[in-house]
């Protein structure tokens, strides 16, 4: 067995297989952003509850989500999305990254290198995350709440538009 | 900093590992060494093991990618020598007393994340060319 259960190329393509793993990892990876952002939003702009106030708007909307239930949705979607993209990753070094130094884009490798660093940094966050967010009634840990939160939401992006330009750069049909 | 309404109410302090003492101790140090080690990993070349994709075969620590066979990946194994010195790291904070760890600022969870940021672009100078 390689990088591929042998039971599941008897179903599918390696092509279909690593497209397949792909868009699943890029879908998770979309629902992170979303939750982290949601989050991020609540903790720098909480929304307050002014009396007499009018139907809220978008924004007002955006920011009030209940932000300790996003938690253990993000730290599983996180170690889910790191699993499927350091999965990738095997395929991308040889298929991708080589191409892309002949092509002489060094930059975006760069930036990709970053991300995989990003990535791993995240992963050491997620307890603190977690811990702070299960305790968020406790106002000891309001500010480093917020800091972990906006940090991790910070790397999501990142993270995001760099797979985004990598696959421009040189992703399917490449 | 308050969180209003939208960010503390309902939250689950019931849990065992939420309320835990030593779990704050473990996850506050984990994710304060953990951009460290993963910096010092990557600056020294410190993984674990090698892996050479185009063969599919690992070698324990580092090893040089092998004429003809492709290129060496050694982003896992600094990967897993972060994972499990942080980890070992955060055990023995559980050891220390409360009144010790009380001490380490939690602001630092996030900010020694964000300081390893650019000392992680220095690091990859060979890339940033024009």
């Amino acid at each position: 067995m390689g990088l591929i259960p042998d039971f599941i190329l008897d179903y599918v393509s390696d092509n279909t297989f690593w497209t397949i793993l792909f868009i699943v990892h890029a879908l998770l990876a979309v629902a992170l952003l979303g939750a982290l952002t949601h989050q991020a939003v609540a903790v720098l702009m909480p929304v307050r509850q002014p009396v007499g106030a009018g139907v809220p708007g978008f924004v007002t909307r955006f920011r009030a989500v209940h932000g300790p239930g996003y938690a253990v949705a993000v730290c599983v979607l996180w170690i889910v999305t790191f699993f499927f993209g350091a999965w990738i990753y095997t395929k991308y070094r040889m298929y991708v990254r080589i191409p892309i130094e002949q092509a002489g884009y060094w930059k975006t490798q760069g930036v990709f290198e970053l991300k995989e660093h990003m990535a791993v940094i995240g992963l050491g966050l997620l307890p603190i995350y977690w811990y702070f967010w299960k305790n968020a009634r406790n106002p000891e840990y309001d500010s480093a709440r917020k800091g972990v939160t906006v940090t991790l939401a910070a790397f999501c992006w990142f993270m995001f538009l760099v797979g985004h330009i990598l696959n421009n750069v040189r992703g399917f049909g490449s | 900093m308050s969180t209003a309404t939208n960010t503390s109410s309902g939250a689950a302090t019931s849990g065992s590992l939420a309320s835990s003492v030593a779990f704050r101790s473990f996850a506050t140090v984990f994710a304060i060494v953990t951009p460290v080690i993963y910096t010092a990993c990557e600056m020294r070349n410190w993984p674990l093991f090698t892996y050479h994709p185009g063969t599919n075969k690992v070698d324990l620590f580092w090893a040089a990618a092998v004429k003809d066979e492709g290129p060496a990946m050694y982003w896992y194994g600094w990967t897993a020598t972060t994972l499990i010195v942080a980890g070992v790291l955060g055990l023995l904070a559980t050891k220390l007393p409360e009144s010790t760890m009380r001490k380490i600022p939690l602001s630092l969870t996030w900010i020694a994340s964000l300081a390893a940021i650019p000392v992680l672009i220095y690091a990859l100078r060979f890339f940033w060319r024009w």
